[in-house]
Parts: structure tokens; sequence; C-alpha cells
């Protein structure tokens, strides 16, 4: 998390996502200074925020967002709205949200953060744990992607979570599709193999990409 | 249209073994549930030892096997780690046997659980294998009151997790539960209306309602804070997440098939 945070231009935390920086980003990067690390926002519901983390963050100029009186969306919604509705028009085609902590835990939750890449299906937005990094892939667009092989692989999948495929075709993979059909309840692409530096993909539905993530000491 | 046969659930499986399960429901009280256990590579989760007893099969896919070595013992800490191994035995280790370790299967072999060495295969994962392992070996005479419960099958990598998912729906008609820590998860079948009946001592509040695969024009529950009526959900729209549920029984009807997750309280 410390090598995202230190690149992105804009930090936000998720309600109780403020207790983890606060309580695991100095044990994480050996730094005791907490003011290393303060978001720019805190955004949500606050219903799992300690006080005396909210405080500590407001003391150090974090804009605290309460957003409690909307119950219909949840804390990630929130988050991402937020983000376009501060990111100019022209920075929006470059702009990539990293999210920590959206995968695991509560399979609902999971579920829910998973629509937030359809509902904005318009936005980058990635979505990341320690074992692997998961993203739309609209269907819209020709899709290539670009293999990092020195963090990310070689296991990867692709899922049409939304709707069944008709046709996907795809490059750079050791089981390649070629207009193939993908539906759950039949064959879908897991424990798949990333075979080259760049990955092409091209589908009739929208598609989930997966691909884990090295273990980086 | 004729109205559709009615499917039951329960989770009576997570009752600790002090208090005795619920008495059987419906259909099944003619014939006693048994249950099968899969172990996936993954941590296990805290309430393994239980489901362990409860079961009548218990097959690891590959790595998991490491994880009942070494875990079952963890979960029992006052007793011997050796005698716990050896209560702990898989029936069957099933995969291609590249993550279980060549001291564990040796262990384990030695004891007399069956050693199926499977190539990979790109078109079954390995709970595939096991499940499908499970259905040609049933535990009882046949698999009409079989549940079999999925240690390990969410969280960690998510092609697996999507593989495991996609398992209960290419094995619909087989009850199918899938496990971790946090949730539990299952398959409601378009083809059937679903009553959920809910032990709050171990599950809940928190549950949802996913179309996992293809969207949903319309379903219909009852006994949730927030019921559907007749209402669409699809990804990309409306999903019914952080739900509660406010009755002893749920019930669901659907024009899709929709996955099922309750949370699992924290003491389970």
């Amino acid at each position: 998390a410390s090598p995202l945070g230190s690149r992105a231009k804009m930090r936000i935390c998720a309600d109780g996502g403020a207790n983890r920086i606060f309580d695991e980003m100095s044990q994480m990067t050996n730094d005791l200074d907490r003011n290393r690390y303060i978001p720019e926002i805190v955004e949500g519901d606050m219903d799992s925020i300690r006080p005396e983390v909210k405080r500590f963050y407001s003391s150090q100029g974090s804009k605290i967002s309460d957003k409690s009186h909307n119950q219909e969306t949840t804390d990630l919604h929130k988050c991402i709205s937020s983000i376009r509705h501060r990111t100019p028009d022209h920075e929006k085609a470059n702009l990539c949200v990293l999210v920590t902590g959206a995968l695991g835990g509560r399979f609902d939750h999971e579920a829910a953060n998973i629509n937030v890449l359809y509902v904005f299906s318009d936005m980058r937005i990635v979505l990341l744990s320690d074992d692997c990094l998961i993203q739309l892939l609209p269907k819209t667009h020709h899709h290539e992607i670009y293999i990092e092989s020195s963090v990310e692989g070689p296991h990867c999948g692709i899922f049409p979570i939304g709707a069944p495929s008709t046709s996907t075709t795809t490059t750079g993979l050791k089981w390649n599709l070629s207009d193939a059909e993908m539906r759950f309840g039949s064959m879908i692409s897991t424990s798949n193999i990333v075979d080259s530096d760049k990955v092409t993909v091209q589908s009739d539905a929208d598609l989930l990409w997966t691909i884990s993530l090295r273990n980086l000491t | 249209m004729p109205p559709l046969p009615t499917m039951t659930h329960s989770s009576s499986f997570l009752l600790p073994s002090s208090s005795p399960p619920a008495p059987p429901t419906g259909a099944d009280a003619e014939n006693a549930v048994s249950y099968a256990v899969v172990v996936l590579n993954q941590r296990l989760p805290r309430f393994a030892p239980l489901l362990w007893t409860r079961a009548r099969l218990r097959v690891c896919a590959d790595g998991g096997a490491n994880r009942v070595f070494d875990g079952m013992p963890d979960l029992l800490p006052g007793e011997d780690p050796d005698e716990v191994r050896v209560r702990y035995k898989p029936d069957a280790i099933e995969g291609d046997m590249d993550s279980v370790r060549p001291e564990v299967k040796e262990y384990y072999s030695s004891l007399g659980t069956q050693i199926i060495d499977d190539s990979p295969d790109q078109d079954t994962t390995d709970l595939n294998k096991c499940i499908s392992f499970i259905t040609r070996n049933p535990p009882g005479p046949d698999n009409s009151n079989l549940f079999i419960l999925v240690l390990g099958a969410l969280g960690g990598r998510f092609d697996h997790e999507m593989g495991n998912i996609n398992v209960l729906h290419r094995f619909s008609n087989t009850r199918i539960i899938l496990l971790s820590d946090d949730s539990s998860i299952f398959l409601l079948p378009k083809t059937h209306s679903h009553e959920i009946h809910i032990e709050r001592s171990v599950e809940g509040p928190h549950c949802g309602l996913i179309p996992m695969g293809a969207p949903s024009s319309s379903s219909t529950t009852t006994g949730l804070r927030w019921n559907l009526d007749n209402t669409s959900m699809n990804f990309g729209g409306l999903l019914s997440t952080s739900n509660i549920v406010e009755e002893e029984i749920v019930t669901v009807t659907s024009d899709s098939d929709l996955i099922w997750t309750i949370s699992l309280r924290k003491h389970t």
C-alpha cells in the first residue's frame, strides 16, 4: 500500500479504512510518523471509523465527508463519486483509481465493490488485494493489457459476471479464446496463464479481468 | 404455470455439537441429511473441526491437505498434534499434486488416504474434480440428501474464487455450500422457490442476493429488511447487498439463478 500511496494524487479512506491506515501503515513502512500518511479525504457513513482516528486526521487537515444520511450506496461507491466529482474533466481520461481492501471479507461487500466497477464503467478503477487485481473490460472497447511480469502474473482469468458472452477473443494467453462463448454454468476462463507481454481482449459482454500479484518482499 | 417446487435450506451443520441439530424439515425428514467436506488450499476457518466431525466423507484438494495437516492441530490447541492428525485424516486427496508437500502426502497415504493424481486440466478446477469424485463415490446410498461443505473456496486468488462459484452453477442439482470465516454462500436455482431457515445463533444478520452470470428481471423475497418485490437485479444496477435478515425464514423466488450469501457470526 505504501508505494501506491506515495504515487497517488489523492488519497481517500472509506470510513474504517482510516483505522487501517492509522494502525497498519507505520508498521508496514517502519515509519513511526503517522503524519506522512494523511488522507486528503475520509468519506462514508462513519459507523466504523474510531472517534480518535477521525479526530487525528481531522486535526491533520483531512476533509471529513460524512455521508451517513445516504444509506443507499456503499462507502466505496461514495468515494468513487467523490473522486469523479473532484476531478476536472480534462484529467478524467488519465485518472486511475486504485482501491485496496475491496476483496475478501464479507462476500456481499465484495460483490457490491465489484458492482462499483460496472456502475462507474467509464472510469478506470482497479481493485487490489495481496493476491490479485481486478479490472473491468467494458464491451465497448478492444483491450490491450500490458503485463508487468516483475510484479504480476502468471495466473489470470476473465469472467462474464454480469451477463454471458457469446463471443470473446483473446491473444497473449496460454489458452486463448477464439470467438468463444463464456457463461456461468458453463465455461469461464480461470487458472489461465499470461504468455506474452501484452494480452488483448475483445468481447460482446463486459468482462472482469484478474491477474495474480507476485509476492513482493 | 404450475407453482415451482420448494427447496429448503438450513445451516444447522454450523451449530455446535453440544446442541442437537435442528430436526430435518420437509422431504429431508424421511432421509437423514449427510455431509461431505472438501478442503481447498486456504487457511482453515475456525469451525473446520466441527464440520469435519459431522461429515461422512472428507476430501482435500491438493494443497488443502497441507492446511489440514498444519491447521487442525492449531485449531485444537489443547490436544496432542499427532493424535489430531490421525483423527482428522482425509479419505482422499485429489488434484495435480503440485501444492501438497511430499511429506504430507506420504503421511496421509501411509494412513490409508486415497491419493488421486489428476493432471492439470483447463476445463475443470480442483473443486470441480473433488465434487465429481464425491458424486461418483457418495458416502450414503445416494446423493439426494448429500450436502457438500467447501472450506477455503472464498478469498485468495480471485480466479479461483470465480471458478469455485462456477462450480455451484455447473453442479446446480447438487447441494454445495462455500464457507469462509466471514460468509456462507450457495446457489438458489431458478427452477425452485426457496425457503432459507436462518440459524441466528451462528449466522446473520448481514445477507445478500447476487445474480452471478446473468441478470434477473424479477426476484421476490420475504423475511428481509429490504425485500425484493418483482425487482430486477443486475451488475451495473441493483444488487441486494448489505441486506438484513429479519425473520427466521427467508423466502426467495427468481427468474434467474441467484447466489445467496449470509455473514457468519464471529464466535461460530
